[in-house]
């Protein structure tokens, strides 16, 4: 489980605010599972010296000099990659939640032509994870708005753990929700062509820091979901599959 | 014909209005572009308050008892587009800022490994 197959050049992107406790172990963890792969950690304005931390574990490091949010920091590290002439992106959470020994199998998915992003999900076979009622519900929700607009079947559509394509980089260059890339950023590359697939990876929960998802966001999520989902059905497609 | 005591009132704000926005310009504090704006507002509300014949007419078009009501309705008519453009000013000047922040941090990326400071995360 070293470097991809097919010489496809690959960048880990770890966006992280204030993680500067749960990143070492990130890291470390990163480094044992997912050896070779580069990786790039985008410092969302953190207040904690999360970009020092980083630093020091000899990563290479972009940070924002403010706050912009996770999608933001997401499509900072696409044009980090697009410049440095990667071609595929992998997404993982700085919290630790996600397993690294599956970033090959998600770079792999790719870069073998079977899709154009993968998506680890934690619904697709049966672990450990076990998300609260709410969450739960929301996901069913969005999942279901998902495959009603494009047809396919997205168990876990807000899962920060996938891997993008050359040509998805090259789309979400510009245009990009710069919140919450969930349903509505998967209804817009279905839009533009994209194939997506989900593949089943493990998950735990988080082991130190705060979530993205605090309460005010927790209220505002769904309606800026529900809106953007049925903007993305709307709007035309850009970009799309070369 | 003479000003009711409201019409007069609502005059001499939109006279005020416009004069404060000319003199926000020739400071320089306010855009040119936005100005225009300000001032199309308040001389909708100047000419509703200043000539009751036009105030009449447009009242009893729109079935309003209380001409004072229609100047009101007006102003905060021309409020509600004012703010919904100002959102809309808002939203891109917030993109704008993204993509400024998002390249400042790159370019810092790319300064301190030019400076030999950047470490060995990418090749």
């Amino acid at each position: 489980m070293s470097a991809p197959a097919g010489g496809a050049r690959t960048l880990v992107v770890v966006p992280a605010l204030n993680e500067a406790e749960s990143l070492p172990p990130t890291l470390a963890r990163l480094r044992a599972g997912a050896p070779g792969f580069d990786v790039l950690v985008v410092d969302d304005g953190s207040r904690d010296g999360t970009a020092d931390v980083a630093r020091a574990h000899g990563v290479a490091v972009v940070s924002h000099p403010f706050n912009l949010g996770v999608g933001a920091a997401l499509q900072t590290g696409f044009r980090y990659a697009t410049r440095r002439g990667y071609d595929i992106v992998v997404q993982v959470d700085a919290d630790g939640q996600h397993d690294p020994r599956d970033v090959a199998r998600l770079v792999e998915t790719v870069a073998s032509g079977r899709c154009d992003v993968a998506i680890g999900s934690r619904y697709v076979a049966v672990t450990a994870y076990r998300a609260p009622a709410a969450r739960r519900l929301g996901m069913v929700l969005f999942s279901g708005i998902v495959r009603l607009l494009t047809r396919q079947r997205i168990a876990d559509t807000t899962s920060g753990y996938r891997a993008y394509g050359h040509d998805v980089i090259a789309t979400c260059q510009y245009d990009f929700p710069r919140d919450f890339p969930d349903a509505p950023l998967l209804i817009a590359l279905a839009r533009s062509g994209f194939r997506l697939l989900e593949v089943p990876v493990e998950m735990g929960e988080r082991r130190a820091g705060r979530s993205f998802y605090t309460l005010g966001k927790s209220l505002y999520y769904p309606y800026k979901n529900l809106l953007a989902s049925l903007m993305a059905w709307l709007q035309r497609p850009r970009g799309g599959r070369t | 014909m003479y000003l009711t005591r409201p019409q007069l009132i609502v005059s001499l704000l939109a006279v005020a209005l416009a004069l404060s926005v000319l003199e926000l310009v020739r400071r320089r504090k306010l855009s040119e572009e936005f100005s225009l704006l300000w001032l199309v507002s308040s001389a909708g509300i100047a000419a509703l308050g200043l000539s009751p014949a036009v105030l009449r007419s447009v009242s009893r078009a729109l079935d309003i008892k209380y001409e004072s009501s229609t100047v009101f309705a007006a102003g905060i008519g021309f409020a509600v587009l004012l703010l919904l453009y100002l959102s809309v000013r808002l939203s891109r000047l917030s993109y704008e800022n993204q993509q400024l922040a998002r390249e400042l941090a790159l370019l810092r990326r790319e300064l301190e490994e030019s400076r030999g400071g950047g470490t060995a995360g990418a090749a």
